[in-house]
């Protein structure tokens, strides 16, 4: 039994699915705590431009749309993400075209709930991102997603905010989005950066938590519901919350 | 800018709106601040379990009208107050530059005469629009009597427009808001859908926005004697006529005393039963009729789809692999997105009883009422249909009336005071 450990990428997945495809009962993982189970053979995997070319080209001749599909599962929070975008795979060359509706086969429902998910929690932060204004006027907003979401909710930012120089930092995954009002730029860095507020933070924030509080109907509670809506969570970066 | 008193007060006076979606527009950013997202984005959520999506608030809470239900009417002793174009517009600008908002909801009570008001109103959202460069969303309240061309004039600002129907009948319109009348709502709400129509007809690059997210209304539900039959038929009738986006129910809430108006909290469960059968009515083909007698209500132990099908059994049980759209809707358990994601699946593998389960169909109320490959999953019996399916917790739709039943009886009881 073979153990492909890839390095997380997309690019890394597509080079191990080349073997991993047809390699029945292995496992592929970008995992650094997993347990390896008994008599199994640990493969490294590097990035192989030609492997990886070729697993795309069959399956964008497959099915066009499954490859940003299979991206968006890779994005997911969760060990098992690589084991559930290779079923899916397989699932697609074995069919030889599109399967995205057989919902009754295990091996799609998993990586269309998978990738619900994904897109779902960027849809959730386009609205739970909060942003502070700094005092240079660049707007600085953290957040820390289950999932590996800020490429996705940044083109939402960048139409929304077009003018506004703004900062969008994943402090789970320590990356950042920058945004000078021109150009974007994506890079790594620290797990807490220290930002100078500008002056009008506070207040603002203050005001926010004031219209939050009366807004509220008191004689109708459903605290559940808002927790549903709105994990606990989420909650770390939102100051009507704090 | 606003300061916190002022903000307080005008918005604990905006928050019985119910209305907070951002969704319908695609309006978007021309080189300046904001868009609007389609599909509509929530952007907090309050205790009470409802979402923050637009900063709600009123223009001013001075109201010259007396509408007996409303805590701003003209007789009530509260602190008023009122806020200037540009400070709502700060206010807007500042919280949508922080991601708090998605938008505006601008009310206002009638302070001084109605086309008064609808003017501040339209210099607040045309500063917002042209001024402050911005172009998220914006939701305008109409203020009924005031001039039709404020309203079609705001319309080609903003996304949204709502005129409040307050009432189910012209009979309890008359009684508890004295100076509104059918024709101030209704007429209104007629002539913007006849304008967008007008509108619609116009193709080309040059054509500008108007009213891209429609219209929706909002009536008060237990404040006045009306069934849900007659309710559901003025829905149905405003969703077909004034092609309505939204009609929105709100559960009444005893703010203010007053002979006329009844004690208590109208049970939200009704509310809730309500909204039901409204999505009935929008997304799964069903008719007022087939819900609720027109002197009736809906059954409150039952959702409204799961009483319309104990009453229609003879329909029932449908074969899940072989049966049309139109009645898999038409199945308590299975909702919109089930019936399309079963009927996409089947056409590769018949369905077995599990592969539902996992498609995220609430098989608990289906089973009863489908066969899956020709065999049947539910109760034999009608009568234990009917039970396994009523609510279970009984003991929180009903409640010991007692004397102290009010918040404010019990309160006087306390402390003595009259």
């Amino acid at each position: 039994m073979n153990i492909y450990l890839t390095d997380g990428t997309e690019g890394c997945f597509y080079t191990a699915a080349f073997s991993a495809c047809t390699d029945r009962g292995c496992i592929v993982t970008s995992a650094r705590t997993f347990q390896l189970p008994l008599g199994a053979q640990t493969v490294e995997v590097v990035e192989d431009e030609e492997k990886r070319e070729r697993v795309r080209r069959k399956l964008r001749a497959l099915d066009p749309p499954c490859l940003r599909e299979i991206g968006l599962i890779l994005r997911r929070g969760c060990q098992t993400r690589e084991m559930t975008a290779l079923a899916y795979l397989r699932r697609i060359v074995k069919a030889g075209g599109p399967v995205r509706d057989r919902l009754s086969d295990p091996a799609v429902l998993e990586a269309t709930t998978e990738l619900r998910k994904v897109t779902g929690e960027a849809h959730n932060f386009t609205g739970f991102l909060r942003f502070m204004e700094g005092a240079n006027g660049v707007y600085y907003g953290p957040f820390a997603p289950d999932n590996d979401i800020l490429e996705l909710i940044l083109p939402h930012f960048l139409k929304r905010f077009a003018v506004q120089p703004f900062v969008i930092h994943d402090t789970a995954r320590r990356k950042a989005a920058l945004y000078n009002g021109k150009d974007c730029i994506l890079t790594r860095t620290e797990e807490k950066v220290s930002v100078a507020l500008s002056d009008y933070e506070d207040s603002f924030q203050q005001l926010w938590k004031e219209y939050y509080n009366s807004v509220n109907i008191a004689q109708r509670p459903h605290e559940r519901q808002m927790r549903g809506y709105m994990p606990v969570r989420y909650w770390k970066y939102m100051p009507e919350k704090q | 800018m606003i300061d916190a008193a002022r903000l307080k007060i005008l918005t604990e006076s905006a928050k019985y709106d119910v209305s907070c979606s951002s969704s319908g527009s695609a309006r978007r950013n021309k080189g300046g601040l904001g868009d609007a997202a389609p599909a509509g984005i929530c952007h907090s959520f309050t205790p009470d379990g409802r979402c923050v999506s637009l900063l709600k608030i009123l223009q001013s809470n001075r109201c010259a009208y007396n509408c007996l239900y409303c805590p701003n009417r003209a007789e009530a002793d509260v602190p008023r107050a009122a806020a200037t174009p540009d400070e709502i517009c700060e206010l807007v600008v500042a919280f949508y530059k922080r991601n708090y908002i998605e938008g505006l909801f601008l009310s206002s009570a009638v302070d001084g005469s109605p086309d008064h008001t609808m003017e501040q109103m339209l210099e607040t959202v045309i500063k917002l629009r042209k001024v402050y460069n911005f172009h998220g969303y914006i939701h305008l309240k109409g203020i009924p009597h005031a001039d039709r061309l404020l309203a079609s004039r705001a319309a080609q600002y903003v996304d949204r427009m709502s005129f409040n129907v307050e009432f189910p009948s012209e009979k309890s319109l008359r009684l508890l808001a004295p100076q509104k009348n059918k024709d101030s709502v209704l007429l209104p709400i007629r002539r913007l859908a006849e304008e967008k129509k007008m509108d619609g007809g116009k193709k080309g690059k040059g054509r500008k926005l108007f009213l891209p997210a429609g219209q929706t209304t909002q009536m008060i539900v237990g404040a006045s004697p009306e069934t849900d039959g007659q309710i559901l038929r003025l829905s149905e009738a405003l969703y077909r006529k004034f092609s309505l986006k939204r009609v929105y129910y709100s559960a009444y809430v005893p703010v203010v005393r007053h002979s006329l108006l009844p004690e208590k909290c109208t049970g939200l469960l009704r509310e809730h039963r309500l909204y039901q059968a409204d999505w009935l009515l929008r997304f799964y083909g069903f008719t007022a009729g087939e819900l609720a007698p027109p002197g009736g209500n809906l059954p409150e132990e039952y959702d409204p789809k799961c009483a319309w099908a104990l009453r229609n059994m003879q329909l029932f049980p449908v074969e899940v692999n072989t049966a049309p759209l139109e009645m898999l809707l038409r199945v308590p358990g299975i909702g919109a997105m089930g019936a399309y994601r079963i009927v996409k699946a089947r056409k590769f593998a018949s369905l077995r009883f599990e592969d539902l389960a996992r498609m995220r169909v609430v098989l608990k109320r289906a089973k009863h009422f489908i066969t899956c490959g020709g065999k049947f999953y539910g109760a034999e019996r009608f009568s234990a249909v009917r039970t396994l399916l009523a609510l279970e917790s009984r003991e929180e739709t009903y409640e010991q009336l007692s004397f102290f039943s009010t918040p404010e009886a019990a309160h006087s009881a306390l402390t003595g005071q009259l």
